[in-house]
């Protein structure tokens, strides 16, 4: 939900992670697999407790500010994420996504003044994002087991290491720019994204049952989305057998 | 789609010169037709919701009573409580079915009511339909915010002998039945079945 950057301290958090992961129970037959669930529904805990003390508040006044500052603000934050982006478009083998979100450096950084306007849109290049969580998905490889991370919210192991190989070796602004600008983006990033999140994170509060649970399925789903390239689930294997099972169990029975 | 089987080739040529004639509609595959019917039947029952969230006229109650009218009517909620209970559906006694589809529907309803005070001027589009299966078929629209992305919400529509009912709401790309069936799953796997009812009741007091 929060999204924060530590660069370094994430290389530890990861090797605890994994470390946890030894002695983690096998998952018991859930369709999700969440065999550290004790574990992060503390962390959830943790980082609810967080949200409510301090980046909600701070959201909340960031969402006084004007319209039109706010939208420079995520213009400029999206702009620093397209390098990324670019390189893992490369890696993925979008030679034309990678064409489009070049092009969207390039306008922004330039005539849109370093980003503060998003020209690119308006001619015709949208915006996208990539990641290396996704790359790795797109080579094949699986999402493993579900982390709850302190501070930056759900994950995987796979969208985990992800992060790390983004922060750590994709992303030219984590490497070289000064400490006090990166702390800046990484406030930003997560104040903006709360903000942004609000209504769903309100209507959560309210309405759901399990409120962990509801998050790790949204998590899970928007990923798979995000790895489609956001086409709907129709046809997905897991998806469509919910919509078969109930073939000679009538509704009549339920009367 | 019997010009698709065993019938010979020219009497199934003159059927087809036919039918074109009667409105090429018709030559389509079945699902695909569905599909289309159902992309009208997403439209229209879009139109029908936000001429009740923009009747300013009205007080709260009765355009409350008129969404959840139009609900019962676009939906098939019982249907849909059998989907987010999953394979606990068949686990479950008779009263705690009935029970279960009573509470769902009284949480879908209490959800409504909160949301309905939060419409701010948002519209929509239609952009296309595809057939999953012969019941089924996914309409993909967009939800245009006054200020904000557009969000794209895709609607499991299914034909259920001539009537349309919308049993899933995908919202960029997560399911309202994927997510609560993992919910109840969840406190099923910890609780039971009677502990789901718990919550539930409680959520509703």
């Amino acid at each position: 939900m929060v999204r924060m950057k530590a660069p370094r301290r994430l290389l530890g958090l990861f090797a605890f992670f994994l470390l946890a992961l030894q002695a983690a129970v096998p998952a018991r037959g859930a369709e999700v697999h969440d065999p550290l669930e004790p574990l992060n529904r503390t962390i959830y805990g943790l980082n609810e407790l967080f949200d409510v003390l301090l980046i909600g508040p701070l959201a909340q006044t960031y969402g006084e500010l004007p319209q039109p500052l706010r939208t420079a603000v995520r213009n400029v934050l999206d702009n620093l994420s397209s390098p990324v982006t670019l390189v893992n478009d490369l890696l993925q083998g979008e030679f034309d996504r990678a064409g489009n979100t070049f092009a969207r450096l390039f306008i922004n950084s330039t005539i849109g003044i370093f980003g503060l306007f998003d020209l690119a849109s308006e001619l015709g290049y949208p915006a996208h994002k990539e990641d290396f969580g996704q790359t790795l998905a797109v080579w094949g490889i699986g999402e493993g087991p579900f982390l709850m991370l302190p501070l930056l919210g759900p994950s995987t192991v796979r969208d985990t290491v992800g992060l790390v190989v983004d922060r750590g070796a994709l992303d030219p602004f984590s490497q070289f720019a000064a400490r006090e600008v990166a702390a800046a983006r990484a406030i930003g990033e997560t104040i903006d994204t709360r903000h942004r999140l609000d209504p769903v994170i309100q209507d959560l509060r309210r309405s759901s049952l399990d409120p962990y649970a509801t998050v790790r399925s949204a998590y899970l789903q928007r990923r798979a989305a995000e790895i489609r390239n956001r086409r709907p689930p129709a046809g997905e294997r897991g998806y469509e057998a919910i919509f078969q099972e109930e073939e000679g169990n009538g509704v009549a029975n339920g009367r | 789609m019997a010009w698709q089987t065993g019938v010979d080739r020219r009497s199934g040529w003159q059927r087809r010169k036919l039918i074109l004639a009667a409105g090429g509609l018709f030559l389509l595959p079945r699902p695909l037709w569905s599909a289309q019917a159902a992309a009208g039947f997403v439209d229209e029952l879009g139109r029908r919701v936000l001429a009740v969230l923009n009747d300013r006229s009205s007080d709260r109650a009765t355009r409350l009573a008129r969404l959840s009218a139009i609900l019962d009517e676009a939906t098939d909620l019982e249907l849909v409580a059998r989907l987010v209970l999953g394979r606990y559906w068949r686990e479950a006694s008779e009263a705690q079915r009935r029970e279960f589809v009573n509470l769902y529907r009284r949480l879908v309803l209490k959800t409504m009511s909160e949301r309905l005070d939060s419409y701010g001027g948002e519209t929509y589009e239609v952009l296309g339909s595809v057939a999953v299966d012969e019941r089924d078929s996914m309409v993909s629209t967009r939800i245009i915010r006054p200020a904000g992305e557009p969000i794209a919400v895709d609607w499991r529509v299914r034909n259920l002998g001539g009537r349309f009912v919308v049993i899933d709401i995908v919202a960029e790309g997560v399911s309202m039945v994927v997510t609560q069936r993992s919910e109840a799953a969840e406190i099923v796997g910890r609780s039971g079945l009677e502990g789901l009812l718990a919550e539930m009741r409680r959520r509703l007091a």
